[in-house]
């Protein structure tokens, strides 16, 4: 009876864990978050850490492309040039969320559960830009951004903390390049 | 215990917990209908038009045909951003607004001669109207 209680539990933990998202937390990566470039906006897709569903995730699709994950406490963003997108999850049905996006413009898609026939549905909705900052400092980046985009951010903010007085390169100004530990 | 197992296997139960089981799935199914939706020419604003915004004095509850309703907040700002044949189209400053179906639409407001005639979907390029214009209290000029 005592095996059967471990195994259940086991299998219970393993299954509330397993759609947790797991990497750098917002506010570690940030500043390493490249700036927009000129005709395109911002998508941010996140999911709050919230126990309920955890184990349900699921593919995110914007405008048919795979770009991400919907994974509890996880977020991740994609830029895009400006225009007309619809936003797609899938588990025992579509749900999906068109918006449109303009040059320079953030937006914050949020990802969720709801109740669903045999699983449940991960259902994507618009959130108010200040509420979609305060819940990301909470999660972590489920997103893949490039090695160069990073280091050459983090270089750019490292030269205009401490520029060199000598203009020569220095170890601490090649910082940016070392992967994070 | 062998006469619940009798009752188990009663056709008619059966028949009954099965009749229960897909009344219940289909119920949260919520097989929500389609948003309605018709084609929209719309006509966006010149870039260096000034600026027309309107706020709402009083919040208004829609109800849409999909079962869904949605409440437009006394107090809340919108900017001019286009025209269609069915009125002028406003933009929600701040919050973002959404309708909702079966999926969910980023919407603008659609307002006629200080009515809301229905939403414009500016990730479809297409309209949903009301069935019903819903009259605005308005400040500012539509």
């Amino acid at each position: 009876m005592k095996l059967f209680r471990a195994i259940f539990g086991g299998i219970a933990f393993a299954l509330l864990t397993s759609g947790c998202a797991s990497g750098v937390p917002y506010a570690s990566m940030v500043s390493s978050i490249p700036p927009l470039k000129d005709g395109e906006g911002r998508i941010f897709f996140f999911r709050s850490g919230s126990m309920v569903g955890a184990a349900v995730t699921s593919d995110i699709q914007l405008n048919g492309e795979i770009v991400g994950k919907s994974q509890s406490g996880g977020f991740f963003f994609v830029d895009r040039p400006a225009g007309s997108y619809t936003a797609a999850t899938s588990t025992e049905v579509e749900k999906s969320l068109s918006f449109a996006l303009d040059s320079g413009e953030i937006k914050y898609v949020r990802s969720s559960i709801s109740m669903g026939v045999l699983v449940g549905r991960v259902v994507l909705e618009l959130e108010a830009p200040e509420s979609a900052r305060n819940e990301l400092a909470d999660l972590k980046f489920t997103g893949h951004l490039s090695r160069s985009a990073v280091a050459r951010n983090t270089m750019a903010t490292t030269a205009k903390a401490s520029p060199s007085p000598t203009g020569k390169v220095t170890l601490d100004d090649l910082r940016g390049l070392l992967p994070a530990k | 215990m062998l006469n619940n197992f009798a009752n188990f296997c009663n056709p008619l139960l059966m028949r009954r917990s099965l009749f229960l089981v897909i009344a219940v799935s289909l119920y949260i199914a919520g097989c929500a209908p389609m948003i309605p939706r018709v084609h929209a020419a719309f006509a966006s604003i010149p870039d260096q038009t000034p600026e027309t915004r309107i706020q709402l004095i009083q919040s208004v509850d829609v109800r849409l045909s999909t079962g869904y309703s949605r409440k437009l907040e006394a107090g809340s700002i919108w900017r001019l951003t286009g025209h269609l044949p069915q009125g002028r189209v406003y933009r929600s400053i701040g919050a973002p607004f959404t309708i909702e179906g079966a999926q969910v639409h980023e919407a603008y407001l659609v307002v006629y001669d200080g009515s809301l005639t229905g939403f414009y979907l500016p990730g479809e390029h297409m309209m949903s109207p009301l069935s019903t214009p819903i009259p605005l209290s308005i400040k500012g000029n539509t």
